[in-house]
């Protein structure tokens, strides 16, 4: 007992050692956005910040809280709707085996090759003709298209594992495909969907391109789009455009840590009720 | 002035390859056409948002010409990019400012209004600085101002290591002096040589002050100014990084106060002021001396092409207003610019003297697409900057570098 | 600890997949005895539907266009105005005769292999690492994911920064443990492995993600079996752990190729792609094509993203050979 309360206490040691290298890219980020001008190429470099300047906080803080709102929308949005696009589709790949799903894979492999400044460009065709420039829901389908292919894989690719017989045992009950997708595999594949979610919010709330293409002129803009504030036309403010960062990725980690927790409790109860 | 805000463009138009989407032609002109009494205009101001005094002049102006204006601001790369998905899609804004090397591709691309035809005249302008948005001796626009580079010294270290900023007259002098700095144990000169267009607007000064011609990037002239650079950053008196320094991150290495000079742009006046030691301002010295011909930084206002060309008339109208000398004054004050008139030029050295060498450098400027090079320049341009980074990365030497670029631009003309 | 017992672990663990099946599961099904219900390929296609709608919606045009593009000599005057002459293969024959071609090939290859072996072995410690289940591990967890929070120009400018040679924390971490400085980002030498470090870094939260959701899904008894057994971790890992993560593995493997494959917008920041081409990839090269200049070059361009499909697709082919011959 006491050496496994000593293991892991070792293992919380070792993990944060490890968060702590991870994430030294992210310090480094802060201790930029806190560092004067005139000491951003200091030889060698302060690694305090000692001499901290806020103007570039100050700076964001007055501009950019309005559009975190704007950002988690659209990210929640494209959470939604990649989950009810991808979930049916990977089912079905993976255990209904549909004449042509090979093909369907490789198209959804094409698809997430085509770079992202294509299907912008794409985009600004189609939605001008739709009328649904800057708009935000518009920039949730644009950005679902990130998130879906990957979410299609992935559901497909957990969905596989799940074994032949839970699926015969409930037909046997008497549930049709839709019950036994919603009651049995759903709830089965509830890695995937986290995974998938997880992606999905995080590819809609860093993105730049689509928001740029498709929103640049809208009145609900994304926090990404704040940066721009910050980039003269001859000069970037560095302190802001890292503040701005560090404030847009604040809340949203936040929202991560609680979500993770949630899930991996629910995970573990989940696996007892199994 | 283009420059660069590259690596923040480069997310902007983000991903590679290719571009360009379509349904050409079944674009109705949704831009422009969303409302009579509503037009459009898009600038490469990102950083002024509504309340800044550029936005409200643009609006007072939309509104003197009797129409709500609605402005739109984009990063100059993106503004480039989304200027050709724009006429692709016929949805481009009523007015647009153009960054002016761009401006000569926007022509090839037939999407720009000769200005001419919209009745206006550009001759009270200075002629240098209307030559980038001029094509086969027709302008597309007119500068909202210009600016561009000179060398800024660090007088502390200047005084330290005895160096006179009035003995740098040409390329000997002014090595000798990063020479005498780097004795006294500080830094010598930092620039900006990155892979795009930044890296050559920052050459060009020393590749036409040694009396170079961008049509024939191998001449003598042409080596001897890349060899200028190399040695310089061989024998440590310019820094490593200068590969990949943006003129941003330049001006930061010189605001650490260890750097006797820095080459860099009008638009850091303001930071020089911020720097905490005290400055001055040369121009670019000529290889034999005199001052280097510099390449003009700026915006262009220029009025797409549209199907109605009863937009024409108010274009027209807040195309006067926002060049007019008064709104020139202020406009080339909050963007740091010198305006395109002598007039308000004057006003300007007289409201700040500090302006003085700058009025005189854009004097001496040229437009980087002007000579009748055209849309040859951002061929030639490539080439350069690539020449510059494989002679300073030690891999190639100036001659042999040039020689490539040469090749290269050659290649791609036939 | 026998290899037969061992082996018999093996089987074990190969033919139980889920939670819910306790002891004595049943053979793994052949592909042939699958579970299928009856009209199913109607059902099915009802659950395919409306993706297939959205791919064709929003990606068939796009990929149109690219192909369109790479076939056609376009100018920006034809880009804007419409009548690009067809110029068949010229493009492709343009780009492949360019001496940059062979080595940005090289460059997506070292780029693109070196990448996914770092992110996918550290993805992989670190899942299993996390997955024994300590105090903070969660919250720990999550914190690995802030990389992605983050728009990618300001973590790509914050490794320049790092990487800078002048002032650069790295080059004053080796100076401080006495090694002399490196040109990180414009060497030729070093531009290369330096992009991939970034990369790396920015690719281990993905990888360790989805290999954790994958480890989840490995029934705990197997693993209270084998420790009775009297197995050691690494025994574990290599009998329980990697063959039953085989699929989640070949997934994430495969994404990560492709998403590795697309990466631009890191180089393109950080280097450039230089200096000279020394890490010019595939994607950056095409990029530059179209948006490098101030005179976009849109049909090489186009044909270099298309050049860059086709290996995807290579990849891809490989991966359902590869899933087709995995039993079960």
């Amino acid at each position: 007992m006491t050496s496994r309360v000593l293991r892991s206490r070792r293992n919380t040691v070792i993990g944060i050692v490890l968060t702590a290298v991870m994430l030294f890219p992210v310090y480094w980020m802060i201790n930029v956005s806190l560092t004067p001008q005139q000491d951003m190429r200091k030889s060698p470099p302060d690694l305090l910040p000692l001499h901290p300047t806020f103007t570039g906080y100050r700076a964001v803080l007055d501009d950019q809280l309005p559009y975190l709102w704007v950002s988690l929308l659209i990210g929640l949005g494209t959470v939604t709707l990649t989950l009810v696009l991808s979930a049916p589709a990977g089912y079905a790949l993976a255990k209904l085996r549909p004449r042509g799903a090979g093909l369907l894979g490789l198209l959804l492999l094409i698809a997430q090759m085509v770079p992202g400044i294509v299907m912008a460009m794409g985009f600004y065709g189609i939605f001008l003709n739709l009328g649904i420039m800057n708009t935000w829901w518009g920039l949730v389908v644009a950005d679902s298209t990130i998130a879906v292919p990957f979410g299609v894989m992935i559901f497909a690719a957990f969905m596989s594992g799940i074994p032949d017989e839970l699926l015969s045992a409930a037909k046997v009950d008497g549930a049709n495909l839709w019950r036994t997708f919603t009651a049995i595999v759903l709830p089965v594949s509830r890695n995937a969907v986290v995974t998938v979610s997880l992606f999905s919010f995080l590819w809609a709330w860093s993105d730049f391109v689509f928001a740029n293409t498709l929103d640049a002129g809208g009145d609900m803009r994304p926090i990404t789009l704040g940066i721009y504030k910050y980039i003269g036309n001859n000069n970037q403010e560095w302190n802001a455009i890292m503040a701005t960062a560090v404030i847009a990725s604040i809340p949203a980690a936040v929202l991560l840590v609680l979500a993770q927790r949630y899930v991996a409790a629910g995970v573990t109860a989940g696996a007892v009720k199994d | 002035m283009r420059i660069s805000r590259s690596a923040v463009s480069a997310v902007v138009a983000c991903c590679a390859l290719v571009g360009a989407s379509a349904c050409s032609g079944s674009g109705s002109g949704g831009g422009s056409s969303s409302g009579s009494g509503t037009y459009t205009f898009w600038d490469p101001y990102p950083q002024f948002d509504s309340s800044a005094a550029w936005a409200k002049l643009v609006a007072s102006c939309g509104t003197q010409a009797g129409v709500t204006l609605k402005r739109t601001a984009l990063d100059t790369t993106d503004l480039n990019n989304k200027a050709l998905l724009a006429g692709q899609q016929g949805s481009l804004p009523d007015l647009m400012m153009v960054d002016n090397p761009f401006v000569s591709t926007l022509v090839q691309a037939g999407v720009l209004t000769k200005t001419s035809d919209l009745g206006l005249d550009t001759s009270a302008l200075q002629k240098n600085i209307v030559g980038a948005g001029t094509t086969d001796g027709a302008a597309y626009g007119i500068p909202i101002g210009a600016n561009t580079l000179a060398l800024y010294y660090n007088k502390t270290i200047l005084t330290q290591a005895g160096i006179d900023p009035a003995s740098v007259k040409d390329w000997a002098s002014l090595t000798a002096a990063l020479k005498k700095a780097k004795a006294a144990g500080k830094k010598g000169i930092t620039f900006g040589a990155i892979g795009t267009e930044e890296g050559s607007f920052q050459f060009l000064p020393w590749f036409w002050g040694a009396g170079g011609d961008l049509n024939k990037l191998d001449s003598p002239q042409g080596v001897a100014a890349l060899t200028l650079w190399k040695d310089w950053v061989s024998q440590g008196l310019a820094p490593n990084d200068v590969l990949s320094n943006t003129q941003t991150t330049s001006w930061q290495e010189f605001a650490t106060g260890q750097y006797a000079f820095g080459e860099n742009g009008t638009w850091q006046l303001a930071n020089a002021e911020k720097a905490g030691f005290d400055y001055g301002i040369i121009t670019i010295p000529g290889q034999n001396g005199g001052s280097a011909p510099v390449p003009t930084g700026g915006e262009f206002v220029t009025v797409p092409v549209q199907k109605d060309t009863s937009r024409y008339a108010v274009d027209k109208k807040i195309m006067e207003c926002l060049t007019s000398n008064t709104n020139f004054l202020s406009t080339d004050t909050t963007l740091s610019y010198i305006a395109p008139v002598s007039a308000v030029q004057d006003q300007q050295v007289q409201q700040n003297p500090a302006l003085k060498p700058w009025v005189s450098a854009i004097a001496a400027a040229r437009g980087r697409t002007s000579g009748g090079l055209g849309t040859k320049y951002p061929v030639i341009s490539e080439q350069m900057w690539t020449a510059v980074q494989g002679a300073l990365s030690g891999g190639k030497s100036p001659q042999s570098a040039m020689e490539a670029a040469q090749k290269g631009v050659a290649s791609h003309q036939s | 600890m026998s290899t037969a017992h061992a082996d018999d672990l093996h089987r074990s663990a190969a033919t139980s997949r889920a939670p819910s099946e306790h002891a004595d599961p049943p053979p793994a099904p052949s592909r042939r005895s699958r579970w299928v219900p009856r009209g199913s390929q109607l059902a099915a296609w009802a659950f395919l539907l409306p993706v297939v709608v959205y791919l064709g919606a929003f990606y068939a045009y796009p990929l149109y266009r690219n192909v369109d593009l790479s076939l056609r000599h376009y100018t920006v005057r034809s880009f804007v105005q419409g009548g690009a002459p067809f110029s068949g293969w010229d493009n492709f024959r343009q780009v492949i005769d360019n001496p940059t071609f062979s080595t940005a090939l090289r460059n997506t290859m070292v780029f693109t292999l070196v990448s996914i072996l770092f992110q996918y072995v550290l993805g992989l410690a670190l899942a299993v690492f996390f997955h024994r289940g300590f105090r903070l591990a969660p919250t720990l967890r999550a914190l690995f994911l802030i990389p992605w929070l983050l728009p990618l120009i300001v973590s790509a400018s914050t490794w320049s920064w790092m990487f800078n040679s002048e002032s650069g924390v790295v080059n004053y971490g080796l100076h401080l443990v006495g090694v002399g400085k490196v040109d990180w980002l414009t060497s030729p030498h070093w531009a290369l492995t330096s992009v991939i470090i970034a990369n790396i870094w920015i690719g281990i939260p993905f990888n360790l993600v989805i290999l954790y959701s994958g480890l989840q899904n490995i029934p705990a008894e197997l693993y209270e079996a084998a420790s009775l057994d009297g197995a050691t971790g690494w025994q574990q890992f290599r009998r329980i752990t990697f063959p039953l993560l085989r699929p989640v593995s070949a997934i994430t493997v495969l994404l990560g190729l492709i998403y590795t494959l697309k990466v631009f917008d890191l180089i393109w920041i950080m280097t450039r792609g230089g200096p000279g081409d020394s890490s010019t990839t595939l994607s950056t090269w095409s990029y530059r094509y179209g948006f490098g200049s101030l005179l976009p070059d849109f049909g090489p361009g186009a044909a270099v993203g298309n050049i860059l499909i086709l290996i995807a697709l290579a990849f891809g082919l490989f991966y359902i050979r590869l899933q087709r011959s995995q039993p079960a």
